[in-house]
């Protein structure tokens, strides 16, 4: 394309050509009511079926079936994830998806795919890797989340409930998030967003003082922690003493930079390793998120793990 | 009646179509058609016709006439330039002026620019570059216990899944999954070509993002650079990044 400004300029004639009729309804897209009507059948049978072009104006690509709509079901290919309740989606888009608790509506402006199965409907929504350190470790190939239908998940650093709602949607209504988050202005969005999920309890308090949120949280089977503190390992620890199970899980989501800006990331690293150890909490893997995230690094690991039996 | 009759033979009839380019003349551009040709054809003439005229004004031009422009002009370096006369230096633009115009140009280009960065996040938002190979790959630490388990580490049984899933890092069913669910093999190859085409759409929207980025930066510099502030140059305009100044610090009041 030359240089120009204007992202239509280089398409010349082919129109509306990434317009595609989106919604599509079959044959809307075409002529009025006579294609197809049994009324009057063209006499070249299928020649231009597949086209839902109109008269007049050449549409470059035609009338394509566009997202979602109806007859297009095809469009959008779903295959589930390693991760129970997460899915790719591989059609136009080439996403992560989490299937949509609260159908028709998107949280933050993500994207959202509807897909038919026979009478059913379901609708995903992408889940962005560029904005979520889960969403960002889980296609960096995680063996494992912890977070799953039914769990109950403590999440550290809910900012505006971006990933909590993926993390809802995960969970479904049988699991439970508590989402803790410090900052008054992102916790007015995660509230908004908690309105809607009932299986989110928002939590607007310091994570550093679990005693202070004592009485709204149960046990719980995994904490996910994005803090990025110096002290995060720590805080971490603090709030698994007090709610994790024992064999319970974390994930914990490094920012090199936040904890020493000076180290290299992956000594940064081992050091937060090494302190988690101390806390009676066993690393069991480590992944870093490249090419979403630079010098950021995913743990996870089991609180407490049972002691090994001897054979 | 016989009006409804002919519109209903128009919708057997086929849709006059134009024929477009044939694809592997796609480099000679646009298909031309007669009313293109016209214009082409229109254009050309009047500029012949233009020069025609010129050549014969020159061939019919008297040497002894008088013409105020030879008072009003000189030689300079071998160059015909006219004088400057007092008027023209008076319409010319002020500093003031010429400030306002470049930080309106700096002001639509960082429009351009923002309006590419989020047209750029949206189709970021659903392409998650799932089979792209990254140029910085990420690491993989498994923790075990002892030396015994490091020697025997089997990756795709420790993720339990199959061997051949092992490189597909985006989505590495389990066993139980895989024989639970379908999972998508090879994806319908006009699906995959829509993506691509996704994808190129986004990359070739970054390059036009750092392409305006670099625009606007070097327009900030210019205006700057009017400042009649004390500065040394630091290093060169490249073509990608404006030259550095160094700007005497001064305080304001």
């Amino acid at each position: 394309m030359r240089p120009g400004f204007s992202p239509r300029g280089g398409r010349g004639r082919g129109g509306f050509g990434d317009r595609g009729g989106r919604g599509g309804f079959g044959d809307r897209g075409g002529r009025g009511g006579f294609r197809g009507r049994g009324g009057f059948r063209s006499p070249e049978g299928g020649g231009f079926r597949g086209r839902g072009g109109g008269r007049g104006t050449p549409r470059g690509r035609g009338g394509r079936g566009g997202r979602g709509g109806f007859g297009a079901g095809r469009k959008v290919l779903v295959e589930p994830h390693r991760h129970e309740g997460v899915f790719i989606c591989r059609g136009k888009e080439d996403a992560l998806v989490t299937k949509n608790m609260v159908v028709g509506e998107s949280v933050y402006g993500e994207k959202r795919m509807s897909v038919e199965e026979g009478e059913t409907k379901i609708e995903y929504r992408a889940w962005n890797p560029f904005r979520s350190k889960l969403a960002a470790a889980i296609l960096g190939g995680v063996d494992q989340i912890h977070i799953k239908p039914g769990a109950k998940v403590m999440y550290l650093g809910a900012a505006s409930g971006t990933t909590v709602s993926h993390v809802s949607d995960i969970v479904g209504p049988e699991g439970l998030v508590y989402a803790v988050e410090f900052s008054h202005r992102s916790g007015r969005d995660l509230l908004n967003v908690a309105k809607k999920r009932t299986n989110i309890i928002p939590i607007i308090e310091d994570a550093r003082h679990p005693h202070k949120y004592r009485m709204l949280v149960g046990m719980v089977d995994v904490i996910f922690a994005d803090v990025a503190q110096p002290d995060q390992t720590r805080i971490v620890a603090l709030n698994a003493h007090n709610f994790l199970k024992n064999g319970g899980h974390f994930v914990i989501s490094i920012k090199a930079n936040c904890i020493d800006s000076t180290a290299a990331p992956e000594a940064v690293f081992a050091s937060e390793v090494k302190k988690m150890t101390a806390e009676n909490m066993k690393p069991q893997e480590q992944l870093t998120l490249e090419p979403y995230e630079r010098d950021h690094a995913v743990v996870v690991g089991i609180y407490r793990p049972p002691p090994k039996q001897k054979k | 009646d016989m009006s409804s009759f002919r519109k209903a033979l128009k919708s057997r009839q086929r849709n006059h179509q134009e024929r477009s380019q044939p694809e592997f003349r796609k480099h000679l551009g646009l298909l031309e058609k007669k009313k293109d040709y016209k214009k082409r054809a229109d254009d050309y003439h009047k500029k012949q016709n233009t020069l025609l005229a010129l050549r014969k004004k020159a061939l019919e031009k008297n040497p002894d006439e008088f013409y105020y422009h030879m008072i009003n002009s000189q030689l300079k370096d071998g160059a015909h330039v006219s004088k400057k006369g007092k008027k023209e230096e008076e319409t010319e633009v002020t500093e003031e002026q010429k400030k306002v115009m470049t930080t309106q140009d700096i002001k639509y280009v960082e429009m351009k620019r923002l309006a590419e960065v989020k047209k750029i996040e949206r189709l970021k938002g659903s392409l998650h570059l799932l089979d792209v190979v990254s140029k910085k790959k990420n690491k993989h630490t498994f923790f075990v216990d002892s030396k015994k388990e490091v020697q025997s580490f089997d990756l795709s049984d420790h993720l339990n899944t199959v061997p051949e899933l092992v490189d597909r890092v985006y989505n590495r069913p389990t066993v139980d999954t895989l024989s639970k669910a379908h999972v998508l093999g090879a994806v319908q190859p006009c699906l995959s070509k829509e993506r691509m085409h996704e994808y190129m759409r986004l990359s070739q929207r970054i390059d036009r993002e750092k392409k305006l980025f670099v625009i606007s930066q070097k327009l900030q510099m210019r205006q700057d650079l009017q400042d009649r502030n004390k500065k040394i140059k630091v290093k060169k305009e490249t073509t990608n990044a404006p030259a550095i100044y160094k700007f005497e610090t001064k305080r304001k009041r």
